[in-house]
């Protein structure tokens, strides 16, 4: 297909304002799916995908267009994730089109990530279409939606298209606008391979399929490549193009989009935003933009029943297998015993891969608080990263301490601010802008330490804007704090599965919190039990949990010793499905106290 | 080894708002047809104990008719119950035979049958002699038809009486509680029993509290380390009046401890008959499908009146009693008895030593003051008795 005839183009658009119907409806109206293969919205194939309404990996399909003028043209859709934790994939699927369509819905407005992902859009060079979706809900409000991506966004919505992706309302519009208000793709099939990978997973029968976006030459079958940051070189076995059903075909050129598959075993070779070059004739230069992707968020997984632990393991391989963002090694804690420390792109991700590992491999896991990372400089010089408080290192031998900071943009309704504005002050936030947009919104941009963000803050967020506040936010760097290590401690002894990593301005309250929570998380046992929490040998709060009085069978089952063996065996059971520190046998729950601390 | 006979009768005037076994009010028609489908069974012991490979004794030296309310059944029921145990088993001339009655039920007439039945020990369910107390749970006494029941039985010779109290009822207080108790000592009889509130899904006052409702006076129960308390009331309270505690509930002056409920807690035989009513029997020989098995089976009746009528021919689940169900039943029944559980005892009909969790066991509860040794016996503490539970659990699984 000759270039002036191909479109590339992504849809972006923030949780629930359509993306998904929107893609459908462009698929059935090209043919591409008929109705009845439609099983609403194909693009997110996994269920927890649809059960969330996001899409956790992009996909690319490509569709005929026959427009009006008569003329047909090749439509290449390239699904993004609808999540912050997955911007750098965002920005990579965008980096392979000219367009995107940017849908708001019509009574929400622009939320928190419509403007980060038009914002990742603009800064890749790409031409937007603002689409107005769900003009058929009664509380629609097409002209306010448009002002709002004017004020807010900045971008021209004076030929916004109204549309129904629900009902198929304008789609021909869309269709029309794509294929007219949208660039076709530069580069040219004679210069020297650059293929630009957005996306890459495994299968077990082929290996890893990439999909890629040619920007200059030809990808055939046969052609010798090299991946650009490890030189690794493969054969092209296949190409192909996903219609959805997946097309073999014998080449990608300049501007085209498919997927290939090369014998290529490991997803880790295959980073998303590489250059796909050719060893025989390599470019003289990769494609910008390509970073290292590191995990932020970091967890211990721990599986209830000890006995779990190879199975988690495998679990754990499987799905690094689709997942190269994801990080994990072994680690074993006293009071857990052994499990993996995780490391994830952000709170999304690492729910997504605990739900996963909870759903699909039926396993019932502990997983403690989630912490960041940390930059440590040494009295002698030495510098390194700390992202597991079991590792902290002793205060005396640490000169600095950085931890990472995000900013964080929240739009919300102006009668919400107020209770939001506490919210980043507690969370030791600062103030970079505040701004009126249309509509009775307000954008605010905070700086933030990750830190505070990964344990309860959108919850809180929702809780204190009943759902009306969005969220997006980017790492951007690093900044000296007065970090300390809280323990806790059960009858004396420090339970290293609940140390946190914390501010010290806050955390005497931390510590009240998670002591007092405790208290009614631990069962009451043959003794006294002193639960205290501590910043090196200093007890900053402590509970009590009285000695139980009773626990006895004080009457006559004549002789019926079967009742007495059940109970006796339910409480067997009972303290076996508990973690034993020291003497004290502790519920699961406790472990989980430290993410809920405040929640109440 | 002689027999306990236990006979289970279903039946009460009214169901008592804690009560969580399988008894209630029932018509006089269907007790006729309990009765005789109770005796249908005793006919067909012998044949059962047979099919279980168990040892089938025909000496019985202590008989217990419990429920329920057995003194509720009509005056010809009990005999027909008493002569058909006769008929099947030779009772021996100095076996204990108790009958439980309530308060309000021992008419002249109703104790006139005891006597004609042979009975020589009465157990009343008095639970508390604070008529606020009695009253909330729906039990139809009060502390002056108890008493008069009392000066009855006495008079007519039935001196070896057992009273029941509860601890934990609605509206008591650590006052009330020891006003009962103390009444049960000026009552002077020889043996009481000693019961905490169980709150579980069973009874209509233990659903309503874990619900956390009011019916039934929920909100008025002491919490649970008040009924604590008031247990450790009642053991000083009864031991200062020389009623010797000899089991977690049970105490006693010295030779009136219950025999048939001693048969329970030191695993000697005994056959139950009637709805939910359990057996033990040992066996005659090691069951070769349970190679594991030591000489003992369990087997018990529908606990469903309805369920146990509709059933023709007698009916039982039954299993062998397997080395380490064995040594376990050895710790949560024979540590339920203040001389405790002999060590030696243990070891000798077992075919393999103790495990090795079980010395680890013992070492951490009592480490905690649970349970302690002497003279080669095993005993709870008393602040043991209150955990028992915690106790027991541990030697469950070893």
């Amino acid at each position: 297909m000759d270039r002036a005839h191909i479109r590339n183009f992504a849809i972006i658009a923030h949780i629930d304002h359509g993306k998904s119907t929107l893609s459908d409806r462009l698929l059935e109206m090209t043919g591409s799916v008929t109705a009845r293969e439609m099983q609403a919205q194909v693009l997110d194939a996994m269920d927890l995908e649809r059960e969330r309404g996001i899409t956790i990996k992009a996909h690319a399909v490509r569709m005929a267009y026959t427009a009006k003028n008569g003329e047909t043209y090749q439509l290449n859709l390239i699904d993004t994730p609808g999540h912050v934790d997955f911007s750098y994939e965002v920005s990579r699927s965008l980096a392979s089109c000219e367009g995107a369509l940017l849908v708001v819905d019509a009574s929400q407005g622009v939320e928190a990530q419509t403007l980060a992902n038009a914002y990742l859009a603009i800064n890749n060079g790409l031409d937007i279409i603002p689409v107005i979706n769900k003009i058929d809900l009664p509380s629609a409000d097409v002209e306010r939606a448009k002002e709002m991506v004017e004020s807010a966004v900045g971008i021209d919505c004076k030929d916004a298209l109204p549309v129904s992706a629900k009902t198929g309302l304008g789609i021909e519009d869309v269709l029309e606008a794509i294929v007219h208000r949208l660039p076709p793709p530069k580069g040219t099939p004679e210069a020297a391979l650059q293929a630009l990978i957005f996306d890459s997973w495994f299968d077990p029968y082929r290996g890893v399929i990439v999909l890629a976006r040619v920007i200059n030459g030809v990808l055939e079958k046969g052609t010798h490549i090299m991946l650009w940051t490890n030189k690794k070189t493969f054969e092209v076995e296949s190409l192909g193009v996903l219609t959805p059903k997946p097309v073999e075909i014998d080449r990608l050129e300049a501007g085209e989009v498919g997927f290939l598959i090369c014998n290529i075993k490991n997803v880790q070779d295959t980073k998303i935003g590489d250059t796909i070059t050719d060893a025989d004739h390599p470019a003289i230069e990769a494609l910008p933009g390509f970073e290292e992707l590191k995990p932020m968020v970091f967890a211990g997984l721990y599986t209830v029943d000890s006995h779990e632990h190879t199975l988690l393991r495998e679990a754990l391989e499987k799905l690094r297998l689709n997942d190269s963002s994801f990080f994990f090694e072994p680690e074993s804690s006293t009071a857990l015993g052994f499990g993996f420390r995780c490391g994830f792109l952000g709170l999304l991700h690492m729910e997504i891969i605990q739900e996963r590992l909870e759903r699909e491999y039926n396993l019932e896991l502990i997983t403690t608080a989630p912490s960041v990372r940390y930059r440590i400089t040494a009295t002698d010089g030495d510098a390194f990263e700390v992202d597991n408080p079991s590792k902290w290192p002793d205060p005396g031998t640490v000169e600095t301490i950085e931890e990472p900071i995000i900013t964080a943009n929240i739009i919300t309704r102006e009668e919400y601010v107020g209770g939001i504005l506490k919210l980043v002050e507690d969370k030791r936030g600062k103030q970079k802008n505040f701004e009126y947009i249309s509509g009775g919104r307000v954008m605010l941009t905070y700086e933030l330490p990750l830190n505070e963000i990964v344990l309860d803050f959108y919850d809180k967020l929702k809780s204190v804007s009943r759902g009306y506040a969005s969220l997006d936010y980017h790492f951007t760097g690093y900044r000296e704090s007065d970090m300390v290590k809280m323990d806790i401690l059960v009858a004396g002894e420090a339970v290293d599965a609940l140390s946190v990593i914390v501010h010290r301005d806050f955390a005497f309250e931390r510590g009240r919190a998670l002591v007092s929570k405790m208290r009614e998380l631990i069962p009451r046992q043959m003794f006294e039990v002193a639960i205290q929490a501590a910043i090196g040998a200093k007890v900053i709060a402590r509970e009590t949990v009285g000695a139980i009085r009773k626990n006895v069978i004080a009457k006559c089952y004549g002789g019926d010793i079967s009742r007495k063996r059940k109970l006796l065996e339910k409480q067997k059971e009972g303290k076996k499905r508990m973690k034993r520190i020291g003497k004290v046998d502790i519920p699961q729950e406790a472990f989980l106290a430290v993410l809920k601390v405040g929640e109440d | 080894m002689a027999l306990g006979i236990y006979i289970s009768v279903p039946f009460c005037r009214s169901k008592c708002t804690f009560c969580n076994f399988a008894s209630g009010v029932f018509s006089r028609d269907r007790m006729q047809r309990y009765v005789d489908r109770v005796c249908a069974d005793m006919a067909d012991s012998a044949r059962i104990a047979e099919s279980l490979g168990a040892v089938y004794e025909r000496d019985v030296d202590t008989i217990y008719l419990g429920g329920g309310t057995p003194s509720t059944l009509a005056p010809d029921q009990p005999e027909q119950l008493f002569q058909s145990v006769r008929e099947r088993f030779r009772v021996l001339p100095d076996a204990e035979v108790t009958v439980e009655c309530a308060p309000g039920t021992l008419s002249a007439e109703v104790i006139a049958t005891l006597l004609r039945c042979g009975v020589n020990r009465v157990s009343m369910g008095v639970q508390s002699f604070v008529d606020q107390e009695t009253r909330a749970v729906a039990r139809l006494h009060d502390r002056a038809i108890t008493l008069a029941d009392l000066d009855r039985l006495r008079a007519a010779g039935l001196a070896n009486i057992n009273l029941d109290l509860i601890a934990g009822l609605p509206h008591q207080t650590e006052e009330s509680w020891r006003y009962s108790v103390r009444e049960l000592i000026a009552s002077e009889v020889p043996h009481a029993s000693v019961y905490i509130l169980e709150v579980d899904e069973d009874s209509r006052l233990g659903r309503e509290l874990i619900a956390g409702g009011q019916r039934y006076h929920a909100h008025h129960v002491p919490d649970g380390d008040q009924t604590a308390r008031f247990y450790e009331i009642a053991c000083d309270l009864l031991t200062e009046a020389g009623i010797a505690q000899y089991e977690i509930s049970n105490f006693a002056r010295p030779g009136f401890e219950s025999r048939h409920n001693l048969k329970y807690w030191t695993r000697r035989p005994y056959l139950g008959f009637g709805v939910d009513a359990h057996s033990m029997l040992l066996a005659r020989q090691l069951h070769p499908d349970f190679p594991e098995s030591t000489a003992a089976v369990r087997f018990s009746a529908a606990d469903d009146l309805d369920r146990y009528l509709a059933q023709t021919t007698s009916e039982y689940e039954s299993s062998c009693v397997t080395q380490r169900q064995a040594l376990e039943e050895e710790m949560f029944l024979g540590l339920r008895l203040n001389r405790g559980v002999a060590l030696d005892a243990l070891c000798e009909h077992r075919r393999s030593p103790l495990p090795p969790a079980f010395h680890a066991v013992v070492r951490e509860v009592t480490e905690n003051g649970l349970l302690q040794e002497s003279e080669g016996r095993l005993l709870l503490t008393e602040r043991g008795r209150l955990l028992s539970n915690e106790v027991f659990a541990r030697f469950i699984n070893l």
